[in-house]
């Protein structure tokens, strides 16, 4: 075992609250020591070391964003959370608390949702959700809660959706992972409230590398709301989550993203779901922060007749290049998907869309349908379409239509002359062309998600 | 309340279209300008909101205010209003929220976010959604449309009644129509003409800016100006339209 440079004084014994930090950069020492604070099963060490070599071996990706900027060896893999939040409202900057007023969210939710509180509503509410959880039996624990208390489950599917190999940001997680949430929905049991990372009990768990693992038996519905429209307050440059979904024969998940990271973070996530017979897996999925965001939510359609759906919104401001999409695999039969991808750009942000469709041999009767369209604020801006159709079937339908579009000056002129501004009629403008994904969120999220564009666009205007 | 225009010159491109145009209107007055193809006309209702891509000298002033160096959201918000001969469409923008971002605008009741989605201007939310449906219901305008991104594949009847409906909802102190009368069927221009009629009843001045004197069939107007060459060259009652109607524009060429 390498050095470890944490400082002891603080104790390990005095579990509550101590603080300990990786050194800088990633070695077997990192891994080991990560996993033994962790106390984790042997397997869990093993994987992550077997990842760590992945991670080493892999080289970047050569397309999508530029990543030669990420200096691995600089980064700390490995923080424990409460060094990573500020405890008071006072220690936020004073722009995050100007935006959250603006947003004009609750004092409660706006002091979780920067870190400092660990819960969203009062105790009562929080224990009452997890009561009729518990009832339905349903499992919803942050990752590493749910490794200590459930390790045979999480053994069972962990790593088997995306595996570590997959691609170097996955075996980069895999290899150093921390929080993240793990829900199993029993056979039949539909959740109709949106579950929120807000109710997980640990909070602490949002972290660079999370890892996700949600498991939908038969015929059970779930919808997981991640992250939260506020920016989270991060100085970290680089988030490489995984999360897997399995959607077993005749579920449904549902899985909301809003990621709105500072303009310094690289977020680089693989998402991916496993569709069974007649399951339906939809991803939406919005990025409006990040400096690059480089994501494409997938489906593996494994069984007759499942169905996959991705929803994407992403813009892209100054600085800012959100390279996003989906990609669908039709492996089995009768299988269909819809891939609807918005995109905005401004002030020489860039956006692209980059999607695949795959039909697999012996994959007949299948559907797909892909819808790009691309916004341009302005010249400055750059949107690019990489579609990539394999299709190795005869017979399927596979669809694809692409538009880009400029803010015209007549649509301008048109809002102006009703007496609004020229911001708020851009704004207005970008919410109605994100406005067949944003009906798709939950409503409290649909209205943050407005006001944030506007927010965007606020002032960015003459 | 008076809206006057004196000495308007806009030019296109640097191509002069409207030469030295004076008008004045009356709250409640219904004004007709009529001219044929090229003379100005569409120019003419551009130049009143401001639009960047026409250049003009000379004075706008309503209301005692001098509008012409407005910004057009300043030109709307002291009170003008122009329907478009042909508008654009917007997707996803409903007429319902962009009528309650125009008049939200104006006086924000809180400034609370939250309290200030439950009002329109200074009217609950409910309410103003009653009197869109009414006005909606007047003009004949099937309710599914208020949910549809504006003008969004729409036919030019709805297209037109749309805009009206805007005008009504919105009261302005002074309202330009361009061309509201072009693709109408007679059912639809008589609606419309209804719709006019109601707006400058409660106080409206209103301008029509046509070719054809069709609407003005239904709807009486108090002055009739021809426009030829950008400039102003008849002003009288409703019997010049009438003449117009006989013989053409070839009369007043010059």
């Amino acid at each position: 075992m390498a050095t470890l440079n944490f400082p002891y004084k603080y104790g390990f014994h005095e579990k509550e609250n101590y603080v300990f930090k990786s050194k800088r950069g990633l070695d077997e020492g990192v891994v080991k020591s990560i996993s033994w604070h962790k106390q984790e099963p042997d397997w869990m060490l093993n994987f992550r070391l077997q990842a760590l070599g992945l991670f080493r071996k892999k080289s970047l990706p050569v397309w999508g964003g530029d990543l030669t900027h990420i200096h691995f060896d600089d980064l700390y893999y490995y923080i424990k959370p409460t060094e990573n939040k500020v405890s008071s409202w006072n220690d936020l900057p004073a722009e995050i608390k100007h935006t959250y007023d603006k947003i004009g969210i609750p004092e409660a939710e706006k002091k979780f949702l920067a870190g400092v509180s660990a819960q969203y509503e009062s105790e009562v509410v929080y224990k009452s959700i997890n009561q009729m959880l518990a009832k339905k039996g349903v499992i919803f624990l942050d990752m590493d809660s749910a490794l200590r208390t459930y390790p045979d489950l999480v053994k069972q599917y962990f790593g088997t959706v995306v595996p570590s190999a997959d691609n170097k940001f996955a075996a980069l997680n895999s290899a150093v992972w921390s929080g993240g949430s793990f829900i199993y929905v029993p056979k039949g049991v539909r959740i109709e409230l949106p579950l929120q990372a807000y109710f997980r009990i640990n909070a602490a768990s949002m972290g660079q590398f999370e890892r996700t693992l949600i498991i939908a038996d038969e015929g059970s519905y779930v919808h997981y709301v991640e992250g939260c429209t506020a920016p989270i307050y991060s100085t970290d440059s680089l988030h490489a989550a995984v999360v897997e979904i399995v959607v077993k024969k005749g579920a449904r998940v549902r899985y909301t993203t809003i990621q709105n990271w500072s303009t310094n973070v690289y977020n680089l996530v693989t998402k991916r779901a496993r569709a069974e017979e007649e399951a339906i897996m939809e991803w939406v999925d919005g990025n409006l922060g990040s400096k690059l965001t480089m994501k494409y939510p997938s489906v593996y359609l494994v069984g007759r007749k499942a169905r996959g759906e991705v929803l994407s919104i992403a813009y892209a401001g100054p600085g800012q290049h959100q390279d996003a999409g989906g990609r669908i695999l039709h492996v089995a039969p009768e299988t269909s998907s819809r891939i609807i991808s918005k995109s905005i750009s401004r002030g020489g942000g860039r956006t692209s869309y980059r999607g695949l469709v795959q039909v697999h041999p012996g994959a007949d009767h299948v559907k797909s349908k892909v819808v790009c369209d691309a916004l341009l604020l302005d010249e400055a801006s750059r949107s690019d379409t990489y579609p990539t159709m394999k299709i190795d079937q005869q017979g399927a339908r596979v669809e694809h239509e692409a538009t880009v579009s400029k803010i015209g000056d007549e649509q301008l002129f048109y809002l102006q002359s009703r007496g609004l501004t020229k911001s708020a009629a851009e704004s207005m403008i970008v919410n109605g062309f994100i406005e067949p994904i944003v009906k798709e969120l939950p409503l409290e999220y649909a209205v943050e998600m407005n006001r944030l564009i506007e927010l965007q666009l606020e002032g960015s205007v003459g | 309340m008076l809206l006057t225009v004196s000495d308007l010159h806009v030019s296109v491109e640097n191509k002069p279209i409207l030469r030295g145009l004076s008008l004045r209107v009356k709250s409640g007055e219904v004004h007709a300008v009529m001219g044929p193809n090229g003379s100005g006309k569409s120019t003419l209702a551009y130049a009143f909101l401001g639009h960047p891509a026409y250049t003009s000298r000379g004075k706008i002033v309503l209301n005692k205010k001098d509008i012409s160096h407005l910004s057009t959201e300043d030109r709307a918000k002291a009170g003008l209003f122009l329907a478009l001969q042909s508008p654009i469409a917007i997707p996803g923008v409903t007429v319902t929220n962009l009528l309650r971002a125009a008049l939200g605008d104006n006086k924000n009741p809180s400034h609370n976010p939250i309290l200030a989605r439950r009002f329109v201007g200074s009217l609950p939310v409910e309410e103003f959604m009653k009197a869109v449906k009414e006005y909606a219901k007047q003009l004949h305008i099937d309710e599914s449309f208020l949910s549809r991104g504006i003008h969004d594949g729409f036919s030019g009847g709805e297209k037109k009644k749309i805009e009206m409906l805007q005008a009504l909802v919105l009261k302005p102190k002074f309202a330009i129509f361009d061309e509201i009368d072009t693709g109408l069927d007679v059912d639809a221009l008589r609606i419309v003409a209804r719709g006019i009629g109601m707006l400058s009843q409660k106080g409206t001045g209103i301008i029509i800016i046509t070719h054809y004197q069709r609407i003005l069939k239904y709807l009486k107007p108090d002055v009739v100006h021809i426009l030829v060459s950008g400039k102003i060259v008849k002003t009288g009652n409703a019997e010049l339209a009438k003449k117009i109607e006989d013989n053409g524009y070839t009369q007043f060429s010059v």
